[in-house]
């Protein structure tokens, strides 16, 4: 392995495993930024959720929500944004996260304001919306759309209350058509807490980190009672052998009652404005007779 | 490199036969016991008894799911690739005359990197005889950078140029690694995590299938190897030394490269690209047994499976519930031994 | 010179070019044009010349690992191309200017790799290999050497050690465990054994190769670019400049003022020492300008 994939391994890990808090810090708050670049997803479609979509100059590579980004610069991911684009660009306020201490070094250099950002837990989701609304100058949209997720979100906590929660392993991760390269959701993480505000109990509710590798053994001994694949590469007709992959383990109770649920939602690994939505399609998976 | 710990050692005893079966016992009696254990140890207690209980169906006997599907396809992955690795490692260092020659250091993993992270990346669902898509990618791009280095190497004359092959290799590797960034422009942030969790190694095989299908490579590379070790010797001293003792140089080193690649290809294709093995197990194997291949490359070939299984079992025991890669505990074994045998002398 | 029985390694007429790798070294040098060379047994031939003349090329020529453009190399009359390589590394054995193990083999593994010509496929050395080693050792002074690692010995004693490998190689053993017969019709190439040891040392392995002519009856050819070194064991003379023969016969016929000058283009003197019993060139001065 090159030192230079160690070092990208190093930086995923660092980010991966971080026990990170929802951090949302602003430097100094000055005059609501016009020229706004958004390196992160997650904060990009909470840009647009309230309202200040049209102050986006740039955003990362891997943004692909709401299709408006579509049409605007790309400036780089997580692992290799471009500084010189981004300058280029000239925000007055750059959308960071809170691993990217180089560009954060660049950009306090260059006088750029920035605003840093950690994925966390789900409530956090919310504290990031309000926090962003106040440094951009909309902290009343901001406001609305946290409240109606966190209504959205006790809604379904609501419906899916004294329902039996099956013990569930969330895959967010497996190479196509074998059980290798699994990884799912630990005990901390927006990923975790949705699972839980949807009605199921994880199965490594114990292990204090956002992703655990699964492995065949760990699987077998946690015996789930049902499995959920985030996947959204999966096309539709590819479904029934994606799930027939698991019925090598045949001890498990997710196997023996058919409990395999592949889903290809977009919008569920990502820690925005549509956590209510992903949610719900948990909560409907795991319990679709609370949704009927 | 100097060995001399090990050469007073078997200076007294001249005779290879009786060195060879004390090497064999002394180094097999380790590994048996090592794939014996390995699936005994785990992150979960199991009982054997249950494990063995015909009378409970497999579906409803977890001791015994996890015992055959989760550990016993695991250990036997550990020593195949262990043991290829190891043993390709000593055919390269022969090869190349090097003795800090990796079965790595000719392009193969890159290209096996670059394989997987296209397979990972895309989401490739080519299958194979019961493979995935990742270990069928991870080949094809070994057997890729191996054609291509061979092709370099014998490009500009008669024979093959083992400076063009180093040469050839270690610039492929970099190659392919801005290839595989430039892969990684279209991968997310999951896939990237997946790919490069690949890169440091993981033996949770799940099934039988990826050894199955890897064997007969690996049967086939071991099958020529043992027609090389009086030739590893001799090409050690160089390729005239060899020439003018009998050996046909240029074809006892295509043999070795295509075996050991192939041995690397497979192993490669069952955990991804382990690091050290190929370069700790041959050099200790040395520090005890000498450094004639006809001891050291079988010894290799045992004592690569015996550490892998082992390294294996801490990765997958020493933070459980959770498990560190097993390439990172060879690394953080590998890496101050390593440093150890370079100011040693 | 032809002893009955016994076999001659003779090459006539050989050509040589390397191929694209040596394009750009030109047509005159390290390239053969009608090279003939003869040894017989018993016979040390010196091949002399200056760098690059061609020296190495004819000597990888006559152990086949270089075929020859045009011309013929035989041994015993047959064609080199006709036998084995394990063959004909029972009869041709090399010892080049310097061996550097990539791994550390003990003297006495180090003598036994020159067994491996005579052993089967998957064969492993026996106790009379072992003999044959030791005995090797013995003969050229490194017997108590055999458990060292190679690359803790001086330059003189690898060389020795390298020698006695090469030893290892010629020795026949058609009757295993009776008595050996002595190699006849087996020849030693020695590409500059001495041109990296310093004067102890070249001394040390100069008196090894003239023992091997005088006792063992092994033909040598020794290329060197020592004129004392040549004038002190060689019979005869081969002399190559710009891959051509420009003299061969007695050495005491050869080594001339003459062709001192046209091979380096220095004035020597030439003289019977009157203790050594052989020819000792002295180099006087650079030929004055033409």
């Amino acid at each position: 392995m090159s030192i230079r994939s160690l070092c990208l391994c190093v930086a995923a890990l660092t980010l991966f495993f971080a026990r990170s808090s929802p951090s949302a810090s602003s430097s100094q708050p000055v005059n609501h930024p016009k020229r706004i670049i958004s390196l992160i997803p997650a904060v990009t479609e909470m840009v647009y959720a309230i309202g200040a979509g049209p102050q986006l100059v740039g955003v990362g590579s891997f943004d692909t929500y709401p299709s408006e980004v579509a049409s605007l610069p790309r400036v780089g991911g997580l692992l290799d944004p471009d500084v010189e684009r981004i300058l280029a660009l000239k925000p007055d306020l750059v959308i960071v996260y809170g691993t990217q201490n180089d560009l954060r070094l660049q950009l306090e250099r260059a006088g750029i304001n920035q605003f840093s950002y950690k994925h966390g837990s789900l409530a956090g989701v919310m504290e990031t919306i309000r926090a962003l609304g106040i440094r951009l100058g909309r902290a009343e949209g901001a406001d609305r759309v946290a409240t109606d997720l966190e209504n959205r979100l006790s809604a379904i906590r609501g419906k899916v209350s004294g329902r039996v929660r099956p013990k569930t392993l969330l895959v967010f991760g497996r190479d196509a058509l074998a059980l290798r390269g699994i990884f799912a959701s630990g005990g901390i993480g927006f990923i975790h807490d949705m699972l839980t505000t949807a009605g199921g109990d994880n199965v490594f509710t114990d292990v204090t980190r956002e992703s655990v590798q699964a492995t065949t053994e760990l699987i077998l001994q946690r015996a789930p009672e049902a499995i959920i694949e985030m996947r959204q590469s999966v096309k539709a007709d590819e479904i029934a052998a994606e799930r027939a992959v698991w019925s090598t383990l045949s001890s498990l109770p997710a196997v023996r009652t058919a409990r395999i649920y592949i889903l290809t939602d977009s919008s569920l690994p990502v820690p925005g404005p549509r956590v209510a939505q992903a949610t719900e399609s948990i909560a409907k998976t795991l319990h679709p007779e609370a949704f009927r | 490199m100097n060995t001399t710990g090990g050469t007073t050692f078997q200076g007294r005893r001249p005779d290879i036969r009786r060195r060879l079966i004390i090497t064999m016992i002394a180094f097999g009696i380790p590994t048996v016991a090592a794939i014996v254990a390995a699936p005994l140890v785990g992150s979960t207690t199991i009982d054997l008894r249950r494990v063995l209980d015909r009378s409970v169906p497999i579906s409803e006997n977890v001791d015994a799911q996890i015992f055959f599907i989760a550990r016993l396809p695991r250990t036997l992955a550990g020593a195949l690739v262990g043991a290829s690795l190891a043993a390709a490692g000593v055919v390269f260092q022969g090869l190349l005359r090097n003795p800090l020659a990796t079965p790595f250091t000719l392009g193969i993993s890159s290209g096996a990197a670059l394989g997987a992270m296209l397979a990972i990346t895309f989401d490739w669902t080519i299958g194979f005889a019961g493979l995935s898509a990742v270990p069928i990618a991870s080949f094809a791009g070994s057997v890729g950078a191996v054609a291509i280095v061979y092709a370099l190497s014998v490009a500009r004359q008669r024979g093959l140029s083992t400076s063009v092959l180093l040469l050839a290799g270690v610039t492929l590797n970099a190659f392919f690694s801005a290839l595989i960034l430039f892969v990684q422009y279209f991968a997310d942030f999951a896939e990237t995590f997946r790919t490069l969790r690949w890169l440091m190694g993981d033996l949770d095989v799940s099934s039988f299938q990826p050894i199955v299908a890897a064997l007969p490579l690996a049967l086939g590379a071991f099958g020529l190897f043992a027609t090389l070790p009086r030739a590893l010797n001799l090409l050690s001293l160089g390729p005239d030394s060899a020439g003018t003792r009998g050996i046909d140089v240029t074809r006892a080193q295509r043999t070795a490269f295509f075996s050991a690649s192939l041995a690397t290809g497979a192993a490669v294709s069952v955990g991804g690209p382990i690091g050290f093995i190929g370069i700790i197990v041959p050099h200790l194997v040395r520090l005890l047994v000498g450094s004639d291949h006809r001891l050291v490359l079988p010894a290799s070939a045992l004592f690569g499976a015996a550490f892998l299984v082992a390294c294996d079992t801490l990765a997958r025991t020493v933070i459980s519930p959770v498990e560190l890669p097993v390439g990172v505990i060879t690394a953080l074994l590998g890496g101050p031994f390593f440093l150890w045998l370079l100011v040693r002398r | 010179m032809d002893s009955p029985g016994c076999a001659l390694l003779s090459a006539s007429d050989l050509s040589f070019a390397y191929g694209r790798v040596g394009r750009k070294i030109g047509p005159s040098t390290d390239t053969l044009h009608g090279v003939s060379i003869t040894c017989a047994p018993g016979d040390l031939v010196g091949l002399l010349g200056p760098n690059g003349s061609g020296k190495t090329t004819l000597l990888r020529l006559l152990t086949g690992l270089l075929r020859p453009a045009a011309g013929r190399i035989s041994i015993d009359g047959t064609p080199l191309s006709q036998l084995t390589r394990a063959a004909l590394a029972r009869r041709i054995a090399v010892v080049p200017q310097e061996t550097h193990p990539a791994f550390d083999y003990s003297v006495l593994e180090m003598v036994l790799m020159g067994r491996y010509p005579h052993l089967g496929r998957f064969a492993l050395e026996a106790p009379e290999d072992i003999a044959i080693a030791r005995a090797a050792l013995a003969a050229t002074g490194t017997d108590g050497l055999e458990d060292r690692p190679f690359t803790t010995l001086s330059g003189g004693e690898k060389q020795r050690v390298v020698i006695a490998s090469a030893l290892a190689q010629l020795e026949t053993d058609t009757n295993r465990g009776g008595a050996r017969v002595q190699p006849c019709g087996s020849f030693l190439l020695l590409d500059e054994p001495t041109a990296s040891l310093d004067l102890g040392y070249q001394i040390e392995v100069a008196s090894v190769v003239r023992r091997l002519g005088d006792e063992r009856g092994i033909g040598l050819v020794l290329s060197t670019h020592d004129l004392n070194l040549a004038a002190g064991l060689c019979r005869t003379l081969v002399v190559l400049k710009a891959g051509e023969v420009i003299a061969s016969g007695p050495t005491a016929d050869v080594l001339t003022p003459s062709l001192i000058r046209r091979l380096y283009g220095v004035d020597a003197e030439i003289a019977m020492h009157p203790r050594t019993g052989h020819l000792v060139v002295v180099p006087v001065g650079r030929e004055a300008a033409p």
